[in-house]
């Protein structure tokens, strides 16, 4: 008998007993479901934190010198807290040491910034904005792009010039008929003029940026600073990973004697790397993945043992049938390949549906979050083999109990 | 003409114990037949004789604790679950009392079940079962369920389903004990034409009116065979079938 032949039979007998077939199916579905709305969740973190988080907050091969850590990352004691909490903000002076210390930077840039109540042009306003002053290389660094108009120029940085490139958000609320090129927006009592437009970013984060202003450095240090010459943010990238370490190196050195720190005396400033918080969210990951065996190979082998069960029952009900079948000439062999089929089926079927299952759950994260939903093949290889896995060892024993039955025996079964 | 008849099963000394732990079933005790081909035999004898357990060996549906069982000039009793399989599908056709159809299956099935383990292609597998069941007068009936047949209608089929493969022998248990007189000719004048285009027939009836249009009638008593004669059938070899070997 052909395997075709085996899974026309399966076919039928599960098309006869639907709801007995259905019920055979949960342990599997939920098995596959959680496999599959996992990875979907990792993967779509991984990819969220390397490509979206990590690469516009710090981007890659990327070392920022900061106050304390914008997130935060790890356990640290409250003393530790303490102790950052009181390191001074950098400052220009910090600026010009760094940027001797590490001359061939593929880029060097910093940035001061507020958040501010309103932005205006004429009456119409938007509330709740980030202005951000940033030097010369800064949306590089960034990896902004410019949807319409122009990005900030060597020559705005040089002469301080009151220009802005602002966020889709605050030109939509703006501008919302014409072009917001060469118009002029207002901050507290300030002028500036729109000379372009970035691209949305969306997403959670991007949310912010969206609503963002950015202006030359030395223009924003003239009119909104809080505090003279204070930058928030000294952003340093290097060509490749092996670079960076030397960087930071040569960095952190300039620095201390720049603030004139004594040796012993810790480090008043921070580093902030992308790989640091690559790490944190590693972790997390990590905690995720390791829990996914446990919990899918459970409720795979309760799924095992409902199907087992299943076809248990089902070789006993069909006894009859199995010595007709024998009466007829079919081998042990074509009996063990039947009743195969059939569990290998139900457990497939199964993978099948949590596959959906578990990929419609990862299309409600996306929705609610700004993860993507993201499953990789081998993830829906994976299930599938698992499926066949969990379908022929849950089908092996009773398909060898209706294999070994004496035709005699079945076909008196009552 | 004797000799121009080969012999399809000779048994010697079969027997089959049944162990039920307090005492041992003696359900045959040492049978000893000889069947030629084209032969039909009816197997009589009282209840508990014996008649289905003989049925059951020479069908290769059971094997006997003791004794030789040839058919075709192979020892049965010698063989492997898997050749038994195969001569349960090429050269026995079964026909049961209860006529054990699977009943969520059609007609054309049920009568393809045997193509299926003989590995036949579906093209082929039913067109041959549409002229098996042709052959029972049932080609109309091809995609109805056993429950939506009548009991003579279930018994074609299952006719048809055992001569599909064109077995050796049609082996047939009580094929009319479940049904009616005038049903039951109808199955006997099957059985009668099929005997008359050569098949060999062995069939176990109770009834004596059944047994008539056979050729020879074996009678079991305790699980041994206690005669076997000729009937008064015009069955073209019945008064030439050789005297049969049977020892008390
Ligand atoms: N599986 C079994 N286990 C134990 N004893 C059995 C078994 N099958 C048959 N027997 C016994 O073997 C003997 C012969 O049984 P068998 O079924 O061959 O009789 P039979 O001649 O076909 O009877 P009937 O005319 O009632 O069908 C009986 O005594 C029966 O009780
Ligand atoms: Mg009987």
């Amino acid at each position: 008998m052909s395997i075709f032949e085996a899974l026309r039979v399966a076919l039928t007998q599960l098309w006869a007993h639907k709801l007995k077939s259905i019920f055979s199916l949960l342990g599997v579905v939920i098995g596959i479901t959680f496999l599959i709305a996992v990875i979907t969740v990792v993967e779509g973190m991984n990819r969220y934190v390397q490509e979206d988080f990590a690469g516009s907050l710090f981007g890659v091969n990327t070392f920022s010198v900061v106050r304390r850590p914008t997130v935060s990352t790890g356990n640290r004691s409250a003393e530790e807290r303490r102790r950052l909490d009181r390191n001074p903000y950098p400052d220009l002076d910090d600026v010009e040491a760094l940027r001797n210390a590490v001359p061939d930077a593929r880029y060097f840039a910093y940035r001061d910034a507020r958040r501010m109540r309103e932005v205006w042009h004429g009456v119409r306003r938007r509330r709740n904005i980030r202005v951000i002053g940033g030097s010369e290389d800064y949306q590089d660094v960034q990896g902004w792009k410019i949807e319409e108009g122009r990005g900030l120029t060597p020559l705005d940085q040089q002469r301080g010039l009151k220009v802005a490139v602002i966020g889709p958000e605050i030109a939509e609320k703006l501008f919302p008929a014409g072009s917001p090129l060469g118009r002029q927006i207002r901050l507290e009592a300030h002028r500036y003029e729109v000379v372009g437009v970035f691209e949305r970013k969306g997403g959670l984060l991007g949310n912010a940026w969206d609503a963002a202003i950015l202006m030359p450095y030395e223009a924003y240090n003239q009119t909104l600073s809080r505090k003279r010459d204070r930058v928030l943010e000294i952003s340093v990238k290097t060509n490749n990973e092996s670079e960076l370490q030397v960087a930071m190196d040569a960095a952190e050195e300039a620095l201390r004697i720049s603030r004139g720190l004594r040796p012993g005396e810790e480090n008043n400033f921070y580093f902030q790397t992308s790989s640091g918080l690559l790490s944190a969210w590693e972790t997390i990951n990590n905690i995720l993945l390791a829990a996914v065996p446990g919990l899918v190979s459970i409720s795979l082998v309760v799924g095992g043992i409902v199907i087992m069960n299943i076809m248990l029952v089902s070789v006993t009900q069909r006894t009859r049938e199995i010595g007709v079948r024998k009466a007829m000439g079919a081998t042990q062999r074509d009996i063990m390949m039947q009743f195969l089929a059939e569990s290998s089926f139900i457990s497939l079927l199964g993978a099948a549906l949590g596959i959906l299952f578990g990929l419609g759950l990862g299309k409600l994260v996306e929705r609610f979050s700004p993860l993507p939903a993201s499953i990789p093949p081998w993830a829906v290889a994976t299930a599938i083999a698992l499926g066949l896995l969990v379908g022929l060892s849950s089908g092996i024993y009773p398909a060898r109990r209706a294999s070994r039955l004496n035709p005699i025996d079945a076909l008196r079964y009552e | 003409m004797e000799a121009s008849t080969p012999t399809v099963i000779v048994t010697h000394g079969l027997s089959k114990e049944y162990d039920m732990g307090a005492e041992i079933v003696h359900a045959l005790r040492g049978v000893d037949i000889q069947i030629r081909s084209n032969e039909f035999i009816a197997v009589m004898g009282p209840s508990g004789s014996g008649k289905s357990t003989l049925m059951n060996v020479i069908g290769c549906l059971d094997t006997p604790t003791a004794g030789e069982y040839i058919l075709n000039g192979v020892p049965v009793q010698d063989l492997e679950d898997d050749e038994l399989a195969r001569i349960r599908n090429r050269e026995i056709g079964f026909v049961f009392q209860t006529f054990n159809l699977l009943p969520r299956a059609t007609a054309l099935h049920n009568v393809e079940l045997p193509l299926i383990y003989a590995g036949v292609k579906a093209g082929e597998r039913r067109e041959r079962a549409a002229r098996a069941l042709g052959l029972v007068s049932l080609a109309d009936r091809m995609q109805h369920q056993p429950n939506e047949l009548s009991g003579g209608q279930r018994q074609r089929v299952a006719i048809a389903r055992a001569l599909v493969n064109e077995p050796s022998i049609l082996l047939a248990d009580e094929p009319t004990g479940n049904l009616d007189s005038s049903t039951s000719a109808e199955i006997m004048s099957l059985f009668v034409d099929l005997h008359r285009q050569g098949q060999t027939i062995i069939m176990v009836t109770h009834e004596h009116d059944i047994a008539e249009f056979a050729e020879r009638i074996i009678t079991l008593v305790d699980g041994m065979v206690a005669s076997s004669h000729a009937t008064l059938t015009t069955a073209p070899f019945a008064s030439t079938a050789p005297p049969v070997i049977s020892e008390p």
